[in-house]
């Protein structure tokens, strides 16, 4: 269980929200749900460390987070709009550079079955300067297969379905249920709601912030 | 996960060598740095005349104020585009300390900047009528140089990351650390000229140089964290 306990955040010299009270459910798929603005994207890159807690605390099963905070970014992967592609670089090797970065062992044969996984097989040489916003957003996504070989916990996803076809939603889905059987969480930031293959846990923040208003 | 020190050393390599591929591919930044420091020093004899008395006062500062304008607007970009593209973030997400990523980052463009420019120093003495023996030292002078222009140009641009303007605050805030080099930068050129030895500038080169590789990876890591977080 991933508690938010009373948490304040700032942007700047703007309140995101104050006094949020939440509970996100741990190996289960949790959708962020929110109008634009309402602090999702915010909430996802609190959790993933960047930015700071004004107040509050978040504790997953009793224990701040960020009292090793080294500890815990390597057991998650945060993909955001931005998605870190390189755009001169092809799609094989931005993913081979951010697997070095995660420190794990970059051999081809995972990162061909990764981009597999979401079905890049016939992109691998392309450069990302000529990939479209879904490719890319594919490419980015590939990250997830290696949630499968090496310790990762936590998935922080905003607004990964955005640009994908049907079909890559679907190969989306495949590697979000394969996680939640292995005791992964997600917490997938979205303001449409699309239909999982497993059950999910709504978390609106607009009721939450309704809630949390003294 | 076992993350021993080697590990790291391999993640700097590699990261070192990303950077300069990604450099490589989009080449009008280095071209951009060679040719504005090309055109600096065709053009300032051009603009005091035919007289050789003029140009040797004058020279060996020419060929370093040139190198330091021609790499400044190049240093925004070290960080910029990493920033905009999320780059930062996965690092930030990461087990791999920014510091030894900013580290690598700093030699790579040291690496893709300055190399160009040492094979084209020979025509930059012909231009500004040094002498050959001088050649060896400008290389020396100037590889030491740049890398602490690049060093301390990553915490000007950790600085700057995500403000508005930054191309134009950049120069200001970096330049006052830049003065030394350029001092014992020339300081090194001029005593080979005159002929005395020019250890004593070099040593305090070297020691500048030094002082920047220590504090420059932790400012600029600190400065990117506060980027991050807004």
């Amino acid at each position: 269980m991933l508690t938010l306990k009373k948490l304040t955040i700032q942007r700047g010299s703007k309140v995101v929200f104050s006094n949020l009270n939440a509970e996100i459910k741990t190996s289960a798929l949790t959708i962020i749900k929110g109008k634009n603005g309402s602090g999702k994207s915010t909430l996802l890159r609190t959790i993933a460390g960047f930015t700071p807690i004004e107040e509050g605390q978040i504790k997953e099963n009793g224990d701040n987070i960020f009292i090793d905070k080294e500890q815990w970014v390597e057991k998650l992967i945060f993909i955001d709009t931005k998605n870190g592609l390189s755009n001169e670089l092809t799609v094989l090797e931005n993913l081979e550079a951010w697997v070095r970065i995660k420190g794990w062992n970059a051999n081809k044969d995972n990162l061909i079955m990764a981009l597999e996984s979401v079905g890049m097989q016939n992109y691998i040489n392309l450069y990302i300067s000529q990939c479209s916003d879904g490719l890319r957003k594919r490419a980015a996504l590939a990250r997830l297969y290696f949630s499968f070989i090496n310790k990762v916990d936590f998935w922080l996803l905003d607004e990964p379905s955005n640009e994908l076809d049907d079909l890559s939603f679907l190969l989306f889905k495949k590697l979000i249920s394969k996680f939640i059987k292995i005791k992964g969480t997600i917490l997938i930031a979205s303001h449409d709601i699309k239909s999982f293959n497993v059950n999910y846990n709504i978390l609106d923040l607009d009721i939450i912030k309704q809630l949390a208003k003294p | 996960m076992n993350v021993t020190n080697s590990s790291w050393t391999v993640l700097f390599i590699s990261h070192i060598k990303r950077d300069v591929l990604v450099n490589t591919r989009s080449l009008i930044d280095v071209i951009s740095v060679f040719g504005f420091m090309l055109l600096i020093i065709i053009l300032f004899p051009i603009g005091i005349g035919p007289t050789k008395e003029k140009l040797d006062i004058v020279s060996n500062a020419v060929l370093w104020i040139s190198l330091i304008i021609a790499i400044i607007p190049s240093l925004e970009k070290m960080l910029q585009k990493d920033f905009d593209s999320g780059w930062l973030d996965q690092i930030a997400t990461s087990p791999a300390p920014l510091e030894i990523i900013l580290l690598a980052k700093s030699i790579s463009h040291w690496l893709i900047v300055i190399i160009p420019l040492i094979l084209a120093s020979p025509l930059f003495a012909i231009l500004l009528d040094l002498e050959f023996n001088q050649i060896p030292w400008i290389i020396l002078s100037m590889t030491i140089g740049g890398l602490s222009i690049s060093l301390i140009g990553i915490i000007g641009a950790a600085l700057v990351l995500g403000a508005r303007r930054g191309n134009v605050l950049l120069p200001v805030l970096i330049i006052p650390l830049i003065i030394p080099i350029l001092i014992f930068g020339v300081g090194i050129n001029e005593a080979v000229k005159i002929g005395s030895s020019p250890l004593a500038h070099l040593f305090l080169l070297i020691a500048f140089s030094l002082i920047y590789l220590v504090i420059s990876p932790f400012v600029s890591a600190l400065l990117i964290r506060i980027a991050i977080s807004r």
